[in-house]
């Protein structure tokens, strides 16, 4: 690794312990990590989306190059200019109005193709793989088969009833008499069981971005040679020694007047 | 114990809640302990999907994670471009996320030059493409011309990769690692009913709930959910341990998440614990 | 004609990309594939956008020495470093030892990766003092968290008498409840997407047009 990689790697854990000092509460070394990576983060994005996008499907294309000749599709490539122009009316009130013609073109376009793919993907698809060929359950699985998690009658009945008690505790505007209240109970029950799933689900993701930069402080995630060349471990010990100083002398300078977020 | 000292508990300052899960993440780093785990159907169908791809096939990987989701993706990514490149299977690859080029990039550079294979000839990255669901729609319909140029500047009707493949059913197989919108969902709506795509997904665990329906229906033929999930794939393709220099990251941390989950459940009864004692003892009172 | 003209392309454009999905023609096809890319052009322009506006909303703030100035300097100092370097790198921005590979391995990264591991500290708070057992409902829900947390890790495969059954236990609240309520918001969802993309093509829904 070269002397800047090194240097980088030492930057790279002083930002982190800047964001993680948050938890302290919201002081200025965060505040300060949070507007680099603001602009740092939108920096990305515009050359991502130049080089991604701008260059290659519309600057490139225009018979303005050298390589490109005048001919229908070129001549098109003009269209998507004119609409952004007209879209970046939308900074002059005057001719703001503009902005209508391309913002109605990329919303048509999205509403478009989501409705095809939400109808076939999202409804068709889902409502056809919820009925269960009961028949060939039992003789796969039987009643319930522990080997197969659980697979069998029981099971696919559960489902399709448990779908149908959803949607029917969706449908707001039906009238609640005693057996709605019922199916409805049993498909706030199902809805339960699944939210409880996906809380367990995010505590694994939350706790596995934690570990990423845990990995990073201890050079865990580097191999032999470049672990004894940054010590990400005295990086580490001296990043955090730098911020809690901070941290206590603003404390400090706050006094009385210091209320925690907390 | 007393009332106030309960209800003093259920209010105490959460900084001591933020100690607590960072040392339930540093403790088991510092002193691991490697539990064995078991691979469950959705990864090994995933694993079996790629296995069956015929050697000199070419697939489509649609690498959509950020410096965020590293931890739990880029495990999984690095294990399957092992799979592909030892089968000797071709790829072409994309993103939809603008910060996943300088991401993925050099791990393609790194793992393709100790196979031995050439940029172009063998594999191709195209780049990044801003539009979510349209860009996906896009291409569903003519990759060239959605990705004229890729990621180095060069035509992508000039690589010998992409000679013949135009749309996405023109691949064996879309691989799809997405950190969440736009992704697997984007993917499976927008294309895979379509033109009946086979689509192996690796998602985070945030996401893998939502995608079990979709690999239940038929419409993902795998899916591998955050670091258990990539894990579970690196023990399929590496059974028997790691070759020199290649470090299995999902397999290393998976067993932090033990205690950082006992601790999270510990908070939870404890906080239970409290508050019905405390609803008790006013509903008595 | 200044809400007119917004309206009929709304509905052509609308009408041709739901074609899309039954037309199987080429020629059909070719403009497909056109009104595509120029729909990703302009929402990529609309990212540009958002970044003047960024720039138009900033840049007086610290010209004027408003409160807080000195961090949104620091804002437009970081988005202009990124943006030079960015194209100074031109092609070759993501090769190894660029400036701006640099500036993402060694700032983006961490930054970005960090924001999000906040989050992991902030679910241990949130299970404390809001996961609370006040009924049947909230209690189903906390139990199967409870199996998934332990059941998903090595640790629950671990487990003496119930290490076998609880994997499969959570197996299967994933793929029957889990699978049930999912498709039930799919399908709900899927409706509402529906009728909400309807409305817009037909010019029922006009609020993305914003006030005459």
């Amino acid at each position: 690794m070269t002397g800047i990689e090194v240097a980088g790697a030492w930057i790279s854990i002083f930002l982190t312990i800047c964001v993680l000092s948050f938890l302290y509460d919201d002081n200025p070394v965060y505040k300060l990590a949070e507007h680099i990576f603001l602009g740092v983060s939108i920096g990305y994005g515009v050359i991502e989306i130049y080089f991604g996008v701008f260059k290659p499907n519309l600057l490139d294309k225009l018979p303005f190059n050298s390589d490109v000749a005048w001919s229908l599709q070129s001549v098109l490539t003009f269209v998507p200019l004119l609409l952004i122009a007209m879209l970046f009316s939308k900074l002059v009130p005057k001719y703001s109005w503009l902005a209508r013609i391309p913002i109605a073109f990329i919303v048509a376009a999205y509403a478009g193709v989501k409705l095809t793919g939400e109808l076939n993907a999202n409804l068709m698809t889902q409502v056809a793989q919820s009925i269960p060929d009961l028949g060939a359950v039992w003789a796969e699985h039987g009643f319930w088969t522990w080997k197969a998690d659980g697979a069998g009658v029981f099971s696919s009945l559960f489902l399709v009833l448990g779908l149908s008690a959803c949607l029917l505790h969706f449908y707001f505007s039906a009238p609640q008499n005693r057996a709605m209240q019922q199916i409805s109970r049993f498909g706030v029950l199902t809805l339960m069981l699944s939210f409880g799933a996906s809380f367990g689900y995010t505590v694994m993701g939350r706790i596995s971005l934690a570990i990423g930069r845990a990995q990073e402080m201890l050079g865990l995630d580097r191999n032999p040679e470049q672990v004894a060349q940054i010590n990400p471990k005295l990086a580490t010990i001296v990043s955090a020694a730098l911020v809690i100083g901070f941290l206590i002398v603003w404390r400090r300078r706050q006094g009385d007047d210091y209320t925690p977020g907390n | 114990m007393k009332l106030d000292t309960l209800v003093k508990f259920q209010h105490m300052d959460r900084r001591w809640i933020f100690l607590g899960m960072g040392l339930a993440i540093l403790l088991p780093m510092l002193f691991p302990v490697n539990l064995p785990f078991k691979v469950d159907e959705r990864v090994q169908s995933l694993y079996d999907a790629v296995e069956e791809i015929p050697a000199g096939s070419t697939v489509f990987i649609s690498a959509d994670f950020d410096p965020a989701s590293r931890p739990e993706l880029e495990p999984f990514f690095r294990a399957n471009l092992h799979h592909l490149l030892r089968k000797d299977v071709k790829f072409v690859s994309a993103t939809l996320w603008p910060s996943a080029p300088p991401l993925v990039l050099p791990i393609f550079e790194e793992l393709t030059a100790e196979y031995g294979k050439e940029y172009g000839k063998d594999w191709a990255f195209l780049g990044f493409k801003d539009g979510k669901e349209l860009a996906i729609k896009a291409i569903g319909e003519n990759i060239p011309e959605t990705f004229p140029q890729d990621i180095k500047g060069n035509k992508v009707e000039d690589l010998e990769v992409m000679r013949g493949f135009k749309q996405a059913k023109d691949f064996a197989m879309i691989i799809n690692v997405s950190a969440g919108f736009p992704g697997t969902r984007e993917y499976v709506l927008q294309i895979q009913g379509q033109y009946d795509l086979s689509i192996a997904s690796a998602t985070t665990a945030v996401s893998g709930p939502d995608y079990i329906p979709f690999y239940k229906a038929g419409q993902l033929n795998g899916l591998s959910a955050g670091m258990p999930g990539s894990a579970q794939y690196e023990k399929l393709v590496f059974p028997d341990g790691p070759p020199d220099g290649v470090r299995l990251l999902a397999t290393q941390s998976v067993n932090v998440l033990n205690v950082g989950h006992l601790f999270i459940i510990v908070l939870i009864v404890l906080g239970n614990v409290a508050f019905l004692v405390t609803r008790q003892a006013e509903e008595q009172a | 004609m200044r809400s007119t003209v917004p309206l009929v392309l709304t509905f052509l454009v609308g009408l041709f990309m739901v074609g899309e999905y039954f037309i199987p023609h080429w020629g059909y096809h070719v403009i497909t594939q056109l009104l595509l890319e120029w729909g990703l052009i302009l929402a990529a322009a609309a990212f540009l956008l958002g970044l003047f506006n960024l720039i138009q909303v900033n840049l007086p703030k610290v010209l004027n020495r408003e409160e807080d100035w000195g961090y949104k300097l620091v804002m437009l100092i970081s988005l202009a470093g990124t943006l030079v370097v960015g194209f100074w790198g031109n092609t070759g921005r993501l090769n190894p030892g660029e400036a701006y590979k640099w500036l993402f391995d060694f700032v983006f990264v961490p930054l970005n990766a960090t924001m999000f591991a906040l989050l992991a500290f902030y679910i241990a708070s949130a299970a404390f003092r809001a996961f609370r057992a006040r009924n049947l409902e909230a209690t189903v829900l906390l139990v199967a968290a409870i199996i998934v947390m332990i059941a998903r890790v090595p640790l629950g495969e671990s487990l003496p008498l119930v290490g076998e059954k609880l994997p499969q236990f959570m197996n299967w609240i994933m793929d029957v409840p889990n699978i049930a309520a999912r498709r039930a918001i799919f399908i709900g969802a899927a409706l509402g997407a529906v009728s909400t993309g309807l409305r817009v093509i037909l010019g029922i829904e006009r609020s993305h047009l914003g006030a005459d």
